[in-house]
């Protein structure tokens, strides 16, 4: 080295350290020195750059550094902690270049003071750290609430099946009553007994299939090749004994034998069409369309009335989902129309509605014929 | 996936006996570059990268399999069982050495004769037993992995800086030697340096050849001499080497103890 440059290389802004091959100080500039508060004599031919690191970073000189440096030639910023001669510690980042001088191997090593840099990475790590617990955290309590979700929906199906059991004891006590003399009061109140009991079998049947739609593989069908036509005929002429007072037409275009569940349709017009007396204007009729194409065959239901907001419209064949503008007399849990999407799925079809303040409401299911 | 793929496999040479090479913590199979190579005259041999380093699959690193050595043992066993011909002979250094220990115990067939470079079958101190480290040591690395991977993070190899003394360095080496997912660093860091292998010393019943450096932070002198009491048929040489990396700071004393003993086996 010039003695001029020797002078500005002991002065520089950075430590500079020539070691050997093993690490052994060979030369130091004051820089160096002042920062880990050792004379020169006690580092130059007394001990080696890795000694002065921690721990941590003494594995680490021998994990990624020295490896680096024998392979590469260079190592560059590489950060560890310095311990100075106080005990106190320092973060420094390295570069280091191998290079020969004389015949020898010489490690060339520029030291500079990293204390903001470390304070902020320190900081960094810990946000990372909060942040991963937080993530971590959330996944957990996510978990935690689908094992609720689907404990609740087990526990729905499992209570609907056993309520059959007492119903059908009620059902069956209500025929005993009914073959007794009775009075007209009396023959009311098991009139009563019966229809409720029928709403309570269908609320059950609903809830069973609920649950085998959430938890199982889906609602079963059978197919068959039906006539769709008679299918609705026979579910709307039913349906017209259940709401006396009410008009409820069928409309029927097109002709043929479609692939379908006869008892799926009519469950799905029960559901349509209580729902249509249910949120419909009461004075205008019900409609009832089944429609045969090529390919395939529809049901829709349609009813005058005020339109459902759109924002209901786009949820509205999630469960428990309930249109506002009936009464609490007619309440539901909502699976009416869970349970007619369910249904279209099953046959491989959709189910949409549209509904405006003009034209009114009308939910329409599409079908494969086949 | 291949396993050639997964490990990043490379085979050459030939011979009547395969010699597998298996790097250790920190870096790749790059480390056998100044080692390896003649062996080929006389040997076929099988390098690799273990998953999660250098250029292996690391889509294939499932935390849960590699969360113990034993994954990387049983991921060994496939490579001899698959690319083996004649004679299997394990060349580990440091967590590498105790990976072969465990394939020997999973399958006692595998392997004729382990060579193990600065092994260690335990680094924490623990009673009578030295192995250089506390608890709170390997805490400590495992933070300054912290520190550093966070500068690597977008630029994780260290730039180049002048030209590199060895010709014989590949320019596409320095892009990916040392470097490796951060988060899979840390976790093989922890596998590592908290492993605790000692019980299983006395299960190893090949030829065995103890490569000890006599200057090693990592693996300390005392540490060579237990695992040569522990391991039945074990020779102990002792490398004039400052640091972990025999292969690299003395490629040749330390190919030279190799040969020797490999003649002896008769290989």
């Amino acid at each position: 080295m010039q003695p001029s440059g020797e002078a500005l290389l002991k002065a520089a802004a950075c430590g500079l350290v020539h070691t050997d091959a093993g690490g052994t100080f060979l030369r130091v500039n004051r820089t160096f020195c002042s920062w880990v508060g050792y004379e020169p004599d006690a580092l130059i031919g007394a001990c080696r750059l890795q000694d002065l690191f921690t721990m941590g970073g003494k594995l680490f000189h021998q994990t990624h550094w020295a490896p680096l440096l024998q392979l590469q030639g260079s190592v560059s910023e590489v950060k560890l902690d310095i311990v100075h001669r106080d005990g106190s510690t320092l973060p420094l980042v390295l570069n280091a270049v191998v290079v020969t001088m004389e015949g020898k191997v010489v490690h060339e090593v520029a030291a500079f003071v990293a204390r903001d840099r470390d304070r902020y990475e320190r900081e960094l790590l810990l946000s990372r750290k909060k942040l991963e617990e937080t993530a971590a955290e959330a996944t957990r309590l996510e978990a935690i609430a689908n094992d609720r979700a689907l404990l609740a929906e087990e526990m729905i199906g499992i209570v609907s099946h056993d309520l059959r059991n007492p119903l059908s004891g009620i059902t069956l006590a209500r025929a005993l009553l009914e073959s007794t003399p009775l009075d007209d009061s009396q023959q009311r109140t098991v009139a009563r007994i019966g229809r409720a009991t029928e709403r309570a079998n269908r609320l059950i049947a609903d809830l069973l299939d609920f649950t085998q739609a959430r938890i199982g593989k889906g609602l079963s069908v059978a197919l068959q090749a039906i006539d769709v036509h008679e299918a609705v005929g026979h579910a709307v002429e039913e349906l017209a004994h259940v709401y006396p007072g009410r008009a409820l037409q069928h409309v029927r275009s097109g002709e043929g034998e479609s692939m379908a569940d006869a008892n799926r349709l009519v469950q799905l017009i029960g559901n349509l069409v209580s729902n249509a007396m249910v949120y419909g204007r009461p004075d205008a009729p019900v409609t009832v369309t089944s429609s045969i194409d090529q390919g395939a065959f529809s049901i829709a239901v349609h009813n005058e009335g005020p339109p459902i907001p759109p924002e209901v419209q786009a949820r509205i064949f999630q469960p428990m989902t309930r249109g506002s503008s009936a009464g609490s007399a007619s309440r539901s849990i909502g699976l009416g129309l869970f349970i007619v999407r369910e249904i279209a799925k099953a046959h491989r079809g959709t189910a949409s509605v549209a509904s405006t303040a003009e034209g009114g409401t009308t939910f329409t299911t599409i079908f494969p014929r086949a | 996936m291949t396993l050639q793929r997964r490990n990043n496999v490379h085979v050459s040479g030939s011979g009547r006996a395969t010699m597998f090479f298996a790097h250790g913590y920190g870096c790749d199979q790059n480390m056998w570059r100044l080692l390896a190579p003649p062996f080929a005259e006389r040997y076929r041999l099988v390098l690799f990268d273990l998953v999660g380093s250098g250029g292996s699959d690391l889509t294939a690193y499932d935390r849960k399999k590699y969360s113990s050595l034993q994954g990387y043992a049983d991921d060994l066993v496939e490579i001899v069982r698959e690319l083996g011909q004649g004679p299997a002979i394990f060349v580990g250094h440091s967590v590498s050495a105790m990976i072969g220990l465990l394939a020997e115990v999973k399958a006692p067939d595998l392997f004729a004769a382990h060579i193990m470079i600065g092994p260690s079958p335990c680094y924490i101190n623990d009673g009578d037993y030295v192995g250089g480290f506390s608890r709170a040591d390997i805490e400590a690395l495992l933070e300054t992995l912290d520190n550093n991977f966070l500068g690597w993070a977008s630029n994780m190899a260290p730039a180049i800086m002048g030209a590199p003394s060895q010709p014989e360095l590949g320019v596409e080496l320095t892009n990916s030697f040392c470097r490796t997912d951060p988060d899979i660093a840390k976790q093989f860091a922890r596998v590592t340096f908290l492993s605790d292998l000692r019980s299983r010393l006395p299960l190893l019943t090949k030829p065995t050849l103890i490569l000890q450096c006599n200057d090693d932070l990592i693996a300390p002198m005392a540490v060579g001499w237990y695992m040569h009491r522990e391991v039945p048929r074990s020779t102990l040489s002792i490398i004039e080497n400052i640091g972990h990396c025999p292969h690299l700071s003395a490629p040749s004393t330390t190919r030279m103890a190799m040969e020797r003993f490999l003649a002896q086996q008769g290989f």
